[in-house]
């Protein structure tokens, strides 16, 4: 059964018959969390880098900012029993336009928060797939724990 | 037949604009036209009538009395709000076909468009164009030119994929190189066989290419701008995905930064998922989910 994960939504999940899915990433990224042992998965779809941005939107949608965003997809994955050692964590997306001035530089700024929170807390990344000018649909089985990449026809294990 | 002529030939045989679009954006585009103007170009085409009343009833705009006529409508809700939601309805039809060349799935052109007309007609706010309605119109429109370059994109995307991926050219530079057009100038010459006002078609046109607007033209800006952020935040993209020129000079040429694009697309998103709740309860069309 899939599940959608939309623009701006965290989902956690221990249902082995379940695969989050998420479509279309842009400069958005996407981070599924994996524990192997208590076979639970989470995911992440993320806009921005930083609620600093809009306080009163980022109250209602945490999860439309990678700092608020990714600690409350870490901890919805605990209260479902997973602990972060033994977390397999993997990320997609943060696609960029051809953009020879960087001014339109979503996606790479998008990904250095992600590297700063995890770099701050500890965690590192197991698999990812990010940059290019392409968009991306991202699957995480959560009875085994395969994520997928799709993206121009093609779909890749991550 | 070549496929210049075959793509010429398919953007004559296009219907028409219905007529009540055509007035209205006519009327949009002249300064001097008035509300009753308006509710004169849509006010005998019942079914448009009908669509835009029982949008204004829904839920989503939360009056607190029925709305029974159009007037009534753009007295409670502002004309440029109608005005949007006439086009939106117009153009559900034409665009919420799948685009199988650009991999698209049903609905997902006209999640773009109308997030580009959304983001668009705000960048134009903030600019202090005048006319928010006019930018809403040339955002909804900017990409009608798939429409006819759809098949043509699908018999030759392996090589247009490659030039995109070896020569690291825009799927729009592409497009022209191996078919002759871009989905840009085949949208211009479909909004021309229209008769859109003359600043629509330049809009679509050079909406991947704002730097060929001579002179620089701040709706153009505005549309390029708006299209650029929604491609990022992958609203209605497809196979095509990023592979699209920013223009960075355009930035600076409208005093815009990097936060005012994220709070563009911050309200871009909200607002689009509210549009598309209204639509897809208050019309009998379905709109696509972005599942592909």
């Amino acid at each position: 059964m899939d599940q959608v994960v939309d623009i701006a939504d965290v989902k956690v999940s221990s249902n082995p018959g379940c695969t989050l899915v998420t479509y279309s990433l842009g400069s958005c990224i996407g981070v599924t969390v994996w524990d192997p042992e208590v076979r639970v998965g989470g995911m992440i779809h993320y806009m921005l880098p930083d609620s600093s941005l809009s306080k009163e939107k980022a109250v209602a949608n945490p999860a439309m900012f990678a700092d608020l965003g990714i600690p409350k997809l870490f901890r919805a994955a605990y209260e479902l029993g997973a602990t972060k050692k033994r977390m397999v964590v993997k990320v997609a997306g943060g696609s960029q336009l051809l953009d020879d001035a960087g001014t339109f530089n979503i996606g790479k700024r998008n990904y250095v928060m992600l590297r700063k929170i995890f770099w701050k807390n500890g965690v590192l990344i197991d698999a990812e797939d990010v940059g290019g000018n392409i968009s991306r649909t991202v699957r995480l089985d959560v009875g085994t724990g395969r994520v997928t990449v799709r993206s121009q026809g093609q779909e890749v294990e991550l | 037949m070549t496929t210049i002529a075959e793509i010429v030939a398919q953007v004559k045989a296009l219907p028409a604009l219905p007529d009540t679009a055509l007035k209205l954006m006519k009327a949009v585009g002249d300064p001097r036209s008035s509300v009753d103007d308006i509710v004169e170009a849509v006010r005998y085409d019942q079914v448009v009538t009908a669509d835009v009343l029982r949008l204004c009833n829904s839920a989503y705009f939360g009056l607190s009395r029925k709305i029974t006529s159009l007037s009534d409508a753009m007295v409670c809700l502002g004309t440029s709000r109608v005005l949007q939601l006439v086009m939106s309805v117009h153009t559900n039809s034409l665009l919420a076909r799948p685009q199988e060349g650009y991999g698209l799935a049903p609905g997902l052109l006209w999640k773009h468009s109308v997030a580009v007309a959304l983001a668009s007609s705000a960048i134009s706010t903030i600019l202090k164009l005048p006319s928010a309605a006019m930018a809403f119109t040339a955002g909804l429109l900017h990409d009608i030119g798939k429409v006819v370059l759809s098949n043509h994109v699908s018999r030759e995307f392996e090589e247009i994929m490659r030039l995109v991926t070896e020569r690291k050219v825009s799927f729009g530079e592409a497009e022209q190189e191996i078919l002759g057009y871009s989905h840009a100038e085949v949208g211009a010459q479909i909004a021309e066989k229209w008769s859109l006002p003359e600043t629509i078609v330049r809009c679509i046109r050079f909406h991947h290419t704002p730097h060929d607007a001579h002179p620089a033209d701040p709706l153009v800006d505005a549309v390029h701008i708006g299209d650029c952020v929604c491609l990022l935040l992958g609203i209605g993209i497809g196979e095509d995905g990023l592979s699209y020129r920013a223009d960075g000079a355009v930035m600076e040429r409208c005093g815009l930064r990097e936060a005012d694009l994220e709070r563009i697309g911050l309200e871009v998103t909200m607002e689009l998922q509210r549009v598309q709740a209204l639509f897809a309860q208050g019309t009998t069309d379905a709109v696509g989910t972005g599942a592909r």
